[in-house]
């Protein structure tokens, strides 16, 4: 295995640099993929039924909630990275630790919404504008929920091999992904969320 | 201590917020429905970028172009798709 010094641990293989490669490349399909969940959206939103529209089941607190929570985890999952840049494991395992709870209160905020829409009777089978809110909320709290394990894992790995070549490969690239949820989050906010209660 | 929060991490963060909290401004006031739209347009595309170069250190790898033409590809076909879905579905027929 050759290794190049002059860069950071998680480039230092020519392996690792394809794998970062890849995954960008990945994230490019699931841009890809999000598109076409947003571009169903706008054209079924309107088509409530006889359901209740965005406006009537909307509730502005749990989404401020959720939007603060995974923007301060994409700020704990840099700061990990960071503190992995600075051979620093105590510092990055509590970054990456908050990162995790973070999304775990994510997720359970997001459970509260939905168990929130099944009572004012917004279900998969409701209407076409619920059918396409909970598809794309869905794909998103999924990838979450993956992430979560992921990163659990990334934790029990570098707690126990340290750093090496491939646990600070793969904290990296799982720090892609997170951020990559938050960027995916920022557009559900924007407009899902405040577009439908404008 | 200090060494664990970079100022280029920690202004990041707080200019997120900022740009989170000026989103939020279109379900405060009351605004026309285009200008709610150019505000949230706006702030989610500055958002994204932020992210993309301060967090995800898109440009620092041997791989940047590389990197950044494929987000844009992805970016491009996520563009097209959500507006010539617009224009053939919704705005057609209006």
């Amino acid at each position: 295995m050759k290794l190049n010094n002059t860069e950071p641990l998680e480039y230092s293989t020519n392996q690792n640099q394809m794998n970062i490669l890849g995954f960008w490349i990945f994230l490019g399909a699931e841009i890809m993929l999000f598109g076409t969940l947003f571009a169903s959206f706008f054209t079924l939103e309107n088509g409530v039924g006889s359901g209740p529209s965005g406006a009537e089941v909307f509730e502005i607190t749990p989404v401020i909630l959720e939007t603060v929570i995974l923007l301060t985890s994409s700020f704990t999952i840099g700061l990990a990275i960071h503190a992995m840049r600075i051979n620093n494991k105590k510092a990055t395992l509590a970054f990456l630790g908050i990162t995790l709870l973070l999304g775990l209160s994510f997720l359970g905020v997001e459970v509260y919404e939905f168990i929130h829409y099944y009572h004012v009777g917004v279900t998969l089978q409701t209407s076409a504008f619920s059918a396409i809110l909970l598809t794309t909320l869905g794909t998103h709290g999924a990838h979450v929920t993956f992430g979560l394990f992921w990163g659990l894992f990334i934790f029990l790995q570098i707690k126990k091999r340290g750093f090496t070549p491939e646990t600070t490969n793969k904290s990296f690239i799982f720090s892609l992904y997170w951020h990559f949820l938050d960027v995916v989050w920022i557009f559900i906010f924007s407009f899902i969320y405040l577009k439908g209660m404008m | 201590m200090k060494e664990l929060f970079p100022v280029k991490q920690v202004m990041g963060f707080v200019f997120s917020l900022v740009l989170t909290a000026v989103a939020l401004s279109v379900y405060f006031f009351n605004m026309s429905f285009e200008m709610g739209m150019t505000i949230l347009l706006v702030t989610a595309f500055i958002q994204a970028a932020l992210q993309l170069v301060f967090f995800m250190h898109a440009g620092e790898s041997n791989d940047k172009k590389a990197i950044y033409t494929n987000v844009y590809y992805g970016i491009a076909i996520a563009l097209v798709t959500v507006f010539g879905t617009l224009l053939t579905l919704i705005w057609g027929y209006m």
